[in-house]
């Protein structure tokens, strides 16, 4: 049957070939290498990356568990940041299983359910993985940690840990571990194998993406995706209303890191590098239409990634006193935002 | 064989279509293929969902931006400085949580996470207004989870039981019935409850849906089935809070809500416990686990305007290989075993007094907005305003063949129970009973073609 195809195939190309005007053949492009290299190099790396830096948080808590001193203290608070790097150059590509298995409400809610947290701490339940499991997603995942570990105002110290508050961490930072561990398999190709959508698109029987090119479309709106959310959301909401309080990792002052890593999210899929790996991404497609194009979005990149970072001081500190600043760096993220959108999203559509 | 034949006709078709580039004359096109009218967007990924209306404004788009922010807002325990109001009894967290990527919900894996369902309650009798009578002590919807400290209403549980149907050539298919059940109720579960499980729908066209005016539904409708075809269409009155009034019933599985902002309202109240302008009072009021608070209400008219205005203001994918033979013959059989009796394909909206995105539009939803009677097998047997226990709003199709892409799965119906597209025309019953008959006779070449049409849309 296969060879019945094949021959139909070359046929069919043939008559193809034969039957148009010379000057109106586009040689169709083949996008395998960039899906195969984002898919696996990419995406498929930094679940892994998560998946490794949520266990050396689960150790780290363990260890101050254990023994409740500064260096132990310093060691889970540097995990938790360490973890936090892969979460956020993730979210450039938030969909498939991290949405469809309900992962992200266990891994990134926000807010932190401050009451019923500290009911939980207040009651005799017994604070294993299984029971945080349960919870609500307000009640475990990265924020409730970072609420945990840093302090509302950064000031934390060991002495003002409670016994209950060490087993709540770990048991959450073991239950973290958990969600990452079904993103992870739930992309891996030796598990559940999502991964294969991608680098199988456009074949038949793939159920999501008819074409290559929808499945470089939604690699594509997901980088815009997660411009969007920083410029309008995470940098607009607490600096346009003036509340700290609306800022997404206050307690551990590393929105601008989160931030800046949102914005790595995009470069990594955009020129297809991820850490010491690295292949073709959305650039090479864009370059091969326009150069100018491909040049501008890399610069544009650098230069949201370089505004975030020099926001002087904390974020909650620059919004009330550097506001030229973030607006600055807002500035950057939206031009990157309105390139995307405006004339590269033309450009793949348009495949 | 015959699909080799097809493969050859397909690429041959493609070879031909990608000559005519040069011609002048434009292509023809089928006149549905732009689903939403102006607001469709296009793309098959699993973001499709999630795009704003092509034909918004600069203003427009930042609004939608800003109204995305609070669709996805998840919501706590009072006194939380951030986002409180939460429960004390509730289904979901966020409207996000139930709407996952905007989608339809699956039918949950297990009881213990039920990500897009829930069960309404009544007893018996309707209220003032026509509306379902709450269950003392639960009130109409079954709370499944509550904030520490309270205890859920009640958690749900079922059984499934297969029930083979046959095709006229003989090929049998299976599907799955669900009869759920009503576990640990926090206080005596009384008698004579009636059940209704609800699965969360997708949340694009809503805004065009509002828009068509009540003249163009109220035409379709045949209550009495005056014109003999076995179909009647019956529209839903009910009862709109803010303007006091019964007015045409639109949303909800059995269009129990007269506009998109009321039913935001309603979900707010009922599926996250936050109360706000339109119910201003917790859905446990009356009961023994009321919080006391009076914190009321826990969102302002800015919030749910903007809530609204997001589902408002989402794009229509347009359809997809409309122009596959196999889906053009699916289409005519489509018509002639008269699903689009009732799946009404085609509407122009009426002008929206606020958005004129939404106005003037020419539109293919596949709906009737009416009600019909399904059948005993799909019937809850719980009213909804003048719906009966057997009848069911017929649901829009335009992004059904895009569930699976956005949402993982390919539950559908108002409890998840079919597994597959053809699963769901297999339990159409009451007035679709003819229909369905038609498709169990038609050949497996037909129904497939069918369903390819269902799946382009």
């Amino acid at each position: 049957m296969t060879n019945t195809i094949l021959k139909i195939s070359t046929l069919c190309t043939l008559l193809f070939l034969t039957a148009c005007d010379k000057s109106t053949i586009e040689q169709p492009e083949d996008y395998q290498p960039i899906l195969t290299n984002l898919g696996t190099n990419v995406i498929l790396k930094t679940y892994e990356d998560l998946f490794n830096q949520t266990e050396i948080l689960v150790q780290t808590l363990s260890a101050l568990e254990s023994n409740p001193n500064d260096v132990n203290l310093e060691s889970a608070r540097q995990a938790w940041r360490d973890a936090r790097r892969p979460w956020e150059q993730s979210e450039g590509f938030l969909f498939g299983p991290v949405d469809q298995q309900g992962l992200d409400p266990a891994i990134d809610s926000w807010p932190v359910n401050q009451p019923d947290l500290e009911a939980v701490l207040n009651s005799p339940n017994t604070l294993t993985k299984e029971y945080i499991d349960g919870l609500d997603g307000t009640l475990k995942g990265f924020h409730t940690i970072e609420y945990l570990i840093f302090g509302t105002n950064s000031s934390k110290l060991v002495s003002d840990f409670t016994t209950r508050q060490f087993e709540y961490l770990t048991a959450c930072a073991e239950s973290l571990h958990g969600a990452t561990q079904s993103l992870y398999y739930s992309w891996n190709p030796s598990q559940q194998n999502f991964i294969r959508n991608i680098l199988q698109a456009g074949q038949s029987g793939n159920s999501i993406y008819p074409s290559q090119k929808s499945a470089l479309e939604e690699l594509l709106i997901g980088l815009i995706t997660i411009a969007d959310e920083v410029a309008n959301g995470k940098i607009n909401d607490p600096l346009s209303q003036q509340n700290a309080s609306l800022e997404e990792s206050r307690f551990s002052a590393n929105s601008k890191q989160d931030f800046a890593d949102n914005i790595r999210s995009i470069q990594n899929v955009y020129i297809g590098e991820y850490g010491t790996t690295q292949g073709p991404g959305l650039s090479v497609v864009i370059a091969s239409k326009s150069s100018t194009l491909d040049t501008k979005v890399n610069a544009e990149i650098l230069a949201a990634i370089n505004a975030i970072e020099s926001i002087p001081g904390t974020f909650t500190h620059a919004i009330f006193n550097e506001t030229s600043s973030v607006i600055e760096a807002q500035n950057k993220v939206r031009n990157l935002q309105l390139t995307l959108e405006s004339e590269v999203l033309p450009i793949i559509s348009n495949l | 064989m015959h699909t080799t034949k097809l493969y050859v006709g397909i690429l041959l078709m493609a070879a031909f279509a990608s000559c005519q580039k040069n011609d002048s004359a434009p292509p023809v096109i089928d006149e549905d293929v732009n689903l939403g009218g102006g607001t469709s967007i296009s793309g098959t990924f699993i973001n499709s969902f999630q795009q704003p209306a092509a034909n918004l404004n600069t203003q427009q788009l930042d609004l939608h931006r800003a109204a995305d922010v609070a669709f996805g807002d998840i919501f706590v325990t009072a006194p939380n400085e951030i986002n409180p109001g939460l429960g004390p009894v509730f289904n979901q967290n966020s409207c996000e949580n139930c709407h996952v990527a905007n989608g339809k919900s699956p039918f949950p894996a297990n009881s213990g996470e039920l990500r897009g369902l829930l069960m309404r309650l009544s007893v018996p009798g309707s209220g003032i207004h026509g509306e379902p009578v709450p269950v003392p002590g639960f009130g109409g919807q079954l709370q499944t989870r509550a904030v520490f400290g309270k205890s859920p209403e009640g958690t749900l549980s079922w059984q499934t039981v297969e029930q083979i149907v046959q095709y006229l050539d003989g090929e049998e298919v299976s599907l799955r019935k669900i009869n759920f059940s009503i576990d640990n109720p926090y206080e005596t579960w009384p008698a004579n409850v009636l059940l209704s499980p609800r699965i969360a729908p997708a949340v694009i066209g809503l805004g065009l849906l509002e828009a068509i005016d009540p003249s163009d539904i109220l035409a379709l409708a045949d209550e009495s089935d005056l014109n003999g075809d076995g179909i009647s269409g019956k529209a839903n009155m009910v009862w709109n809070v803010e303007q006091n009034q019964s007015q045409l019933g639109r949303f909800g599985w059995k269009a129990g809500q007269p506009t998109l902002k009321q039913q935001s309202a309603a979900a707010y109240n009922d599926d996250m416990g936050i109360t706000n302008p339109y119910f201003p009072k917790e859905s446990c009021t009356g009961q023994a686990q009321h919080d006391g608070q009076t914190d009321d209400p826990e969102i302002d008219e800015s919030t749910l305007l903007a809530a609204t205005f997001y589902a408002q203001s989402l794009g229509v994918p347009r359809r997809r290989n409309w122009d596959n033979p196999e889906v053009m013959m699916g289409k005519q059989l489509f018509s002639k075993i008269a699903c689009a009796d009732c799946h009404h394909p085609g509407f122009i909206t009426g002008p929206h007094p606020e958005f004129d995105f939404l106005s003037f539009q020419i539109i293919y939803p596949y709906t009737d907005m009416l009600l019909h009677d399904m059948g005993a097998d799909l019937a809850d047997n719980r009213p909804d305003f003048l719906a009966t226990g057997n009848e069911w709003r017929t649901p829009p199709l335009w992004g059904i063949g895009l569930v699976e892409t956005v949402g993982g799965h390919s539950n559908f119906l108002h409890d998840g129970r079919a597994r597959s597209l053809e699963e769901a025309i297999l339990w159409h019953g009451g007035e679709a009973e003819n229909s369905r008959e038609e498709f169990k006779k038609l050949n497996k070449q037909d129904r497939l073609a069918l369903i390819r049409f269902l799946e382009s849309l």
